[in-house]
């Protein structure tokens, strides 16, 4: 028998990183208020549910290792909360390092690699906070009934039976899907949703059948339980009869404190209002948007070539203003749909803080407010490593140790603070610490050069391969950190990083990052037969070229190096078509100036720069047509595919042929 | 169609349908199950850096699927595109790719008896790319193996 359960992982994936990231801001509020001795029993509550989602929906598509991890966790919580007691130190590691291990086997996933089991280590952590945290589970007769025996793991079966020594009933109830069921609302999802709320599922195991009028898919899903609730409640939650519910103790056991599962608030599970859709459904929705932009595009040109033949164009110029702006709304409106809060990134971030401090032997606070900013939730996965590396940076560079900050009458905690503001299609990211600033006589000193302004200054960090610090450490001090993080603002998401603020009181940097990326603004430009696209961004400046402007460098070899010269100073011009190997009768007549984030400004010379609009930019994934220089295809409405061009990195790539 | 394109399923051995093409005075076939659709061929978009093979780029319903010219494959001389031309839209898992063939028109159906695994000269001298050869009334049909033309293989290692 053979159950696709495909469909199901992306949304598991996602939901489960959700609650991943929901379980790591509750480890960190319940570490906090152990040091202010506040009460604890919400966080409890709440990370007990999100453990416990996080096992039911792992067991569902099978993923043991997570299962595993999850049941020992929920267990640690449920039962300092049962009892009352703080949850000690070594818990809280133990809850913390769970954590990270169902973190990393959530990423072998999403990568399609093989699930690692969970480390004999951490497993052995975990069990011993158990240990501490709830007596052992007294034995109990639970039958596993034929055609369902073989399908529960050891652990399930253990947990069954510590499940019942909790006094928990263990039944196993049958799930009939149909299309008429669905109809009405019934699906395995709503009712896993709807007994996840009285009952604690211990698996769930689809089971093939025979094709009858009561399984029209020759499919029943056999949910294994834990539960309090009454059969009666159990058969309303999957839509049939007590008879669909079976017991699986044959011996009942002790009565230990029962779980009160009633007790979890069952409206904070469904938000009501929220759907969750599939990314690719949305993408959908924007490959329509982009044809219909395409067809725009040959029907504002149809209308120009109208009205120079002399026809009067008046009323239709009227109609296709209200179309464009009709189309403007409803882009605006299924890019809303993809946007998603930079909180989701930002949540992430106090696990990093805590573990930085720790191997830094640094005290520090983070502090985040992001303004209520929203970004493409392409733009939230690109920007997270560049947070990842300014933020090492500030702890590991810009605070000084508790005690330098005490003799420079500073509070011995440092300060990390995360503030975000949103400006018109751009949402600005600071990032700034009260540490010891940066050191410019010495990165001049290193780099051999003055770094008296602001982007010089930050044009030498971010060269690969400097830092101020004598010794390379674990983390960082070794500038890649940098490098890596202005590629990322700059080269992956078009966006600007900045310095903006060096002197005693810290260091600030900000990141000025476009709110989505699947769009952009663009300059198409003719060069021999090709028509190709840059985005306006990485554009300083469009200069006409005259040949009196023009100067010819030294020939090396057979490539002459030409320049022109632009507010006093030598710019190189590097002939487009000559570096695409486009076949082309006339040299450039106009000239792309291209500001790079570390060099000296450099041109592309071009035949015509055709105008500037609006572009979809598919991405070339496959690795066929994936190289550098170019970060993707669009249609300028000729059908046809159309090459945007990144001319940063075409120029890096130019450079590296000239030193090769 | 051909009346030898179409052969009667076996009786001892499952049938498969396959989509033919031809490249210089070679046949080539996939498997229909691989071909996701053929379209003519009027050009392609380049992408400078690929790979000589890599003819490069088109947009088919919204995608952008990168194109192998078989020829370039191969190793035969380029020849210029016809009205014959087609473009052979193939997928594998997540990948769609699409291969330039000479002319493109037949499909029919090859029992799994009548496929040969292809002689040990062909198998080394054709760099993997022929899974094996089938004989049809007078023709030879080379079987290629999707995921090697498409260097899924290389890109693996």
């Amino acid at each position: 028998m053979h159950v696709d359960l495909a469909e199901f992982r992306s949304a598991y994936l996602d939901e489960v990183e959700e609650h991943l990231n929901g379980v790591d801001g509750l480890l960190m509020r319940l570490e906090d208020g152990r040091h202010r001795g506040q009460p604890q029993l919400r966080d409890l509550r709440e990370l007990m549910r999100l453990l416990h989602t996080i096992k039911g929906l792992s067991a569902m598509v099978g993923v043991e290792a997570i299962v595993v991890i999850a049941h020992r966790m929920e267990t640690i919580v449920r039962s300092t909360e049962t009892s009352g007691h703080r949850m000690d130190e070594a818990a809280l590691e133990a809850l913390m390092a769970g954590s990270r291990a169902m973190a990393s086997r959530v990423k072998a996933l999403v990568e399609n690699r093989d699930v690692p089991p969970p480390p004999d280590a951490l497993l052995t952590a975990l069990n011993s906070a158990m240990s501490r945290e709830c007596s052992s589970a007294e034995a109990a007769e639970v039958e596993f009934d034929a055609g369902l025996g073989d399908k529960l793991g050891p652990s399930e079966r253990q947990q069954l039976l510590e499940g019942v020594a909790r006094g928990l009933r263990a039944v196993r109830i049958d799930f009939t899907p149909s299309s008429e069921r669905a109809r009405a609302g019934w699906t395995i999802t709503t009712v896993r949703d709807r007994l996840g709320a009285v009952a604690e599922i211990v698996k769930v195991v689809p089971i093939g059948a025979p094709r009858s009028a009561a399984a029209p898919g020759g499919l029943v899903f056999a949910l294994v339980l834990l539960t309090t609730a009454s059969d009666a409640t159990l058969a309303e939650m999957v839509g049939g009869s007590t008879a669909d519910v079976k017991s699986l103790v044959t011996t009942s056991a002790p009565a230990a404190a029962p779980y009160a599962a009633e007790e979890i608030d069952v409206a904070e599970m469904a938000r009501p209002g929220v759907i969750r859709v599939e990314i690719e459904r949305v993408d959908e929705a924007i490959d329509g948007l982009s044809a219909l932009t395409t067809t725009r595009f040959r029907l504002s040109h149809a209308v120009r070539r109208l009205a120079q033949s002399g026809v009067d164009t008046r009323e239709l110029s009227l109609v296709m203003a209200d179309h464009e702006r009709q189309l403007r709304d409803m882009r605006a409106a299924i890019l809303r749909v993809r946007m998603v809060p930079l909180t989701t990134v930002f949540e992430r971030l106090p696990l990093l803080v805590r573990s930085l401090t720790k191997t830094s032997k640094k005290r520090a606070r983070l502090e985040i407010d992001s303004g209520g900013a929203e970004v493409d939730k392409a733009v939230a996965e690109r920007l997270f490593p560049a947070l990842v590396h300014l933020i090492r940076n500030a702890i590991d560079h810009g605070l000084e140790s508790p005690e330098e900050r005490v003799r420079a009458g500073k509070p011995e905690e440092g300060l990390v603070r995360i503030s975000c503001e949103t400006k018109s299609r751009q949402v600005e990211v600071r990032i700034a610490d009260d540490g010891k600033g940066i050191d410019r006589a010495r990165v001049a000193a290193r780099a051999g050069r003055d770094a008296s302004d602001s982007a010089t200054l930050l044009s030498l960090l971010c060269a690969p391969g400097l830092s101020t610090r004598a010794e390379a450490d674990a983390t960082s001090g070794r500038g890649m950190g940098m490098d890596i993080a202005r590629r990322v603002v700059v080269d992956r998401l078009g966006g600007e990083l900045a310095l903006d603020s060096t002197g005693p009181g810290g260091t600030a940097f900000v990141l000025r990052i476009p709110l989505t990326i699947a769009i952009i603004d663009s300059f198409a430009v003719r060069c021999g037969d090709e028509r190709f696209v840059v985005p306006v961004p990485l554009v300083d400046e469009i200069v006409e070229l005259e040949a009196s402007m023009v100067v010819c460098g030294p020939c090396k070899g057979d490539t002459q190096t030409r320049f022109f010269v632009r507010h006093g100073a030598t710019v190189p011009l590097v002939e487009l078509a000559k570096l695409l190997r486009v076949p082309t009768a006339s040299g450039g007549r106009q000239a792309l100036v291209v500001r790079r984030s570390r060099e000296e400004p450099l041109a592309f010379a071009v035949e015509r720069v055709l105008g500037q609009q609006e572009t979809v930019v598919r991405p070339l994934d496959d690795p066929l047509v994936n190289v550098s220089g170019i970060s993707g295809a669009t249609d300028l409405g000729d059908g046809r595919a159309t090459l945007v061009l990144d001319l940063v990195t075409l120029s890096a790539r130019l450079e590296q042929a000239e030193a090769a | 169609m051909n009346p030898e394109a179409i052969t009667s399923p076996s009786l001892h051995g499952a049938s498969t349908l396959f989509v033919v093409f031809r490249v210089d005075d070679t046949n080539y076939a996939l498997p229909a199950e691989t071909v996701l659709q053929m379209e003519s061929f009027s050009g392609a978009t380049t992408v400078p850096g690929t790979q000589p093979f890599v003819a490069g780029i088109i947009q088919l319903r919204g995608h952008i699927v990168p194109v192998i010219d078989l020829r370039a494959r191969f190793g035969l001389p380029p020849a210029p595109s016809s009205s014959e031309s087609r473009v052979v839209v193939g997928q594998l898992g997540d990948r769609i790719v699409a291969l330039v063939a000479d002319s493109a028109r037949e499909v029919l159906r090859l029992s799994s008896e009548q496929i040969k695994p292809p002689p040990r000269v062909l198998e080394q001298g054709a760099g993997g790319f022929v899974r094996g050869v089938a004989q049809v009334g007078t023709r030879t049909l080379f079987i290629l193996d999707f995921g090697r033309v498409i260097g899924e293989e290389a890109f693996d290692a």
